[in-house]
């Protein structure tokens, strides 16, 4: 039932009725969400799909083009940086703002896919940590991004100052929708690139750069495109994830927040869309609420108290928060390679064949 | 085909449904009841700044002996601390997420600053009561916040003392300073100048220096070649080893003078390597070792309670943050609320245990104006040079 009989068929948004169906399903659970669950958990979502914005942009570079980057924190800092600045300093409106720190955060990407085109494997993933560091530093460095100490994010005003329109959103519900809306129109651009010729320029990059450039693939542009693509969608993320906060600064777009981002696609499978969705969601829930609550958790919470009692620093149980994401890692590289998009068609291969 | 066309409807479907329910938002459970209070702390636990997540587990000490003694009017205190990994978007998460699942009264302490401006004005308007911020921010408390009171001594007021005890008790009249470019070190900055105008006197050297730097080979020859025989570090605790071990290569042995962020001599002796001994420091808690009868009963109860722990200053920096909002809570009695607890807190006048005497009144949300001044002895051992201060020269106060 997956053949293809011709290109119209493989573009196709939804497959069959059956995929149009959930897909719709799935839109009335997300757009309805904030009416059946506790506040908390929306700034959860939001902080969620803000990480899946990223993780599928990453993807598209990780994972479908095969280049690495260890500084994503760094187009996220743009793209939060940048849109706050053409907010305040330029009183340009909102979306104006996010999609001008997007471009320019998209601007850099390019920038860094220069070394890229010589360089591969560790010395490129050296080259954007550098980047990732660097822009933390000069960021943090210069007094018109509020320095060290971090600016405040103005009200998330959706309306055109200058024309006098005004609509403002405060809660973390209303930024909900926002957020869910743009995750939409992101994940789906980001599987229409992946299925026209750009993105199959993509892949064959990664399969193999040489045979790409044998076939026409001209290897400059396209490797270029894929950096800023990914970091495009990095800056969009950026400007989102500075609303849900309302408050940050430089060091919270640190090293250990790029290297988050790379396991995320890792976990949740590379070079698909839907590994970076799943990926995105898992690693952060576990970050920022079961990890943080694991003492709580029947059974498995009074074994890990004991546990860190007997072996762990002093600090305890929040000890078990960084060795879970670890193992998971490492778990999916030798268990799963395709991560958990791996898990999820296994799934779906044995429900077809099911009860047989 | 007929499916296409009912992608629209779905959206209307959901439309339809979010006019309809409106925006029905649960009610924020309560930060008590009957058998407890719950008390939240956000703090790292691991990752770059780890070493200062001390201070949440020195508040679970204080709360433990509490709850040991039977609680507070029948209740005791159930204290949450929430590990943010020093990153304002895992602060803003875990303070959402304790004040609207779990339910708590108040937070204490709070290590970092960016996390404690990124959580301040969501703490104010779900009126959740935040006592003893650690480091001292202008911010917090001026003009005063309703629901924030602050026991921090800021470094403005600090840096004065600091410079007042150089002048007079170490007859030093060459003074310089070492700042961090940032709001820290400027106002310790500030402080030091306030403090030397009065006296009519001016700093000899005044070098700034980004907290990011490696190497302070220039900094230290500038300080170096102006004479000075007291330095004043109002800087990071990398920056102030890498400083101390510059000047030890060239020879330059002034008396160094610091801001109490790096009043930990165990771990700068050690980070130092020795170098660290026969620095003065300011203080806001009394010396690890003192005879003060609630030190004594503090630091028996950290032994039996909590072994693993190192008794530094950090750590017991976490009971005296605490310390203010355990006595309000006791003197607002069996029939608690937030409100009171305000009243028992802004009335909270000429109180202290070991840390400065706190001072709060409706108006004023700054607890208090002293700092101690300790000198690092042999094998970062403490030496008391001078007991609680105020600093008659406050800007705030007048």
């Amino acid at each position: 039932m997956d053949m293809k009989r011709d290109y119209y068929e493989d573009v196709q948004l939804f497959k069959s009725n059956v995929v149009l169906f959930w897909s719709a399903a799935l839109l009335l659970v997300l757009f309805t969400i904030p009416l059946y669950t506790p506040n908390y958990y929306i700034y959860l979502f939001n902080i969620i799909m803000v990480h899946i914005i990223l993780a599928v942009g990453l993807n598209i570079l990780v994972g479908s083009t095969g280049q690495i980057s260890l500084g994503h924190a760094g187009f996220f800092a743009i793209g939060a940086y940048g849109t706050v600045l053409m907010m305040t300093t330029f009183q340009l409106p909102f979306v104006l703002a996010i999609l001008i720190a997007a471009f320019i955060a998209a601007f850099f990407g390019f920038i860094l896919g220069l070394p890229a085109l010589r360089l591969e494997g560790p010395y490129l993933a050296i080259v954007s940590l550098g980047f990732g560091l660097t822009i933390m530093h000069i960021i943090g460095g210069m007094d018109v991004f509020g320095g060290r100490m971090g600016v405040k994010v103005p009200p998330l005003d959706l309306g055109i100052k200058q024309l006098g329109i005004s609509w403002i959103l405060t809660t973390d519900f209303q930024k909900y929708y926002l957020i869910l809306i743009t995750t939409i129109i992101m994940v789906v651009g980001a599987r229409n690139i992946l299925k026209t010729r750009v993105g199959r320029s993509f892949v064959a990059i990664r399969d193999s750069d040489i045979a790409a450039e044998v076939i026409g693939v001209n290897l400059t542009i396209y490797k270029t495109l894929a950096f800023a693509v990914s970091a495009f969608y990095a800056g969009i993320a950026g400007g989102l994830f500075g609303f849900v906060l309302g408050f940050f600064d430089p060091f919270t777009f640190n090293m250990i927040l790029s290297i988050i981002f790379l396991v995320m696609v890792v976990v949740g499978g590379l070079g698909t869309i839907a590994g970076g969705i799943m990926g995105a969601a898992l690693i952060t829930y576990l970050q920022y609420d079961l990890l943080k609550n694991i003492a709580e958790v029947p059974y498995f919470g009074a074994l890990m108290v004991a546990v860190s009692k007997q072996w762990f620093t002093v600090v305890g149980l929040e000890n078990f928060s960084s060795m879970a994401i670890g193992l998971i890692m490492i778990g999916i590289i030798i268990f799963e390679p395709l991560g958990m998009f791996g898990v999820w068609i296994r799934m779906k291969k044995y429900w077809m064949t099911w009860p047989f | 085909m007929t499916l296409r066309k009912k992608v629209p409807f779905f959206f209307v479907a959901a439309l339809a449904v979010l006019t309809v329910a409106g925006m029905a938002q649960a009610a924020m459970p309560a930060g008590f009841d009957d058998n407890e209070i719950r008390i939240g702390q956000w703090g790292p636990q691991t990752g770059p700044a780890a070493p200062w997540g001390s201070v949440a587990r020195g508040s679970k000490l204080l709360f433990d002996i509490v709850n040991e003694e039977g609680g507070i009017h029948g209740r005791k205190i159930k204290y949450f601390i929430r590990d943010d990994m020093y990153n304002p978007a895992q602060t803003v998460g875990v303070v959402k997420e304790l004040v609207e699942r779990a339910g708590v009264l108040a937070f204490v302490g709070g290590v970092g600053t960016a996390s404690g401006l990124a959580v301040k004005d969501y703490l104010a308007e779900n009126k959740v009561i935040w006592v003893g911020p650690v480091g001292a921010v202008d911010e917090y408390v001026f003009p005063a916040k309703p629901y924030l009171f602050a026991v921090n001594t800021l470094y403005a007021d600090e840096g004065s003392l600091l410079a007042k005890y150089v002048v007079d008790k170490l007859n030093t009249r060459k003074i310089g300073i070492l700042y961090q470019n940032d709001v820290y070190g400027k106002a310790g900055l500030e402080g030091v100048k306030q403090r030397l105008a009065a006296y009519k006197m001016g700093l000899v050297a005044e070098i700034p220096v980004e907290p990011t730097e490696k190497d302070m080979a220039s900094q230290v020859l500038r300080l170096k070649n102006s004479g000075a025989e007291a330095v004043i570090l109002y800087v990071s605790p990398t920056i102030a080893v890498i400083a101390l071990k510059t000047s030890a290569t060239i020879g330059f042995k002034p008396q160094w003078v610091s801001s109490h962020t790096l009043s930990d001599y165990p771990l700068m002796n050690k980070i130092s390597g020795g170098l660290w001994e026969g620095v003065i420091t300011g203080a806001v808690g009394d010396i690890p070792d003192s005879k003060h009868p609630l030190m004594v009963k503090y630091r028996e109860a950290a032994k039996r309670l909590a072994p693993e722990e190192r008794w530094g200053v950090f750590y017991y920096a976490g009971i005296i943050f605490a310390d203010p909002l355990v006595e309000a809570l006791k003197r607002v009695g069996r029939n608690l609320s937030t409100d009171a607890l305000l009243k028992a807190l802004n009335s909270l006048t000429g109180y202290q245990t070991i840390g400065p005497k706190i001072n709060w009144s409706e108006k004023q949300h700054q607890g208090t104006d002293s700092i101690m001044i300790h000198k690092c002895g042999p094998g970062g051992s403490y030496i008391k040079l001078q007991d609680w201060t105020a600093n008659d020269l406050a800007a705030w106060k007048k």
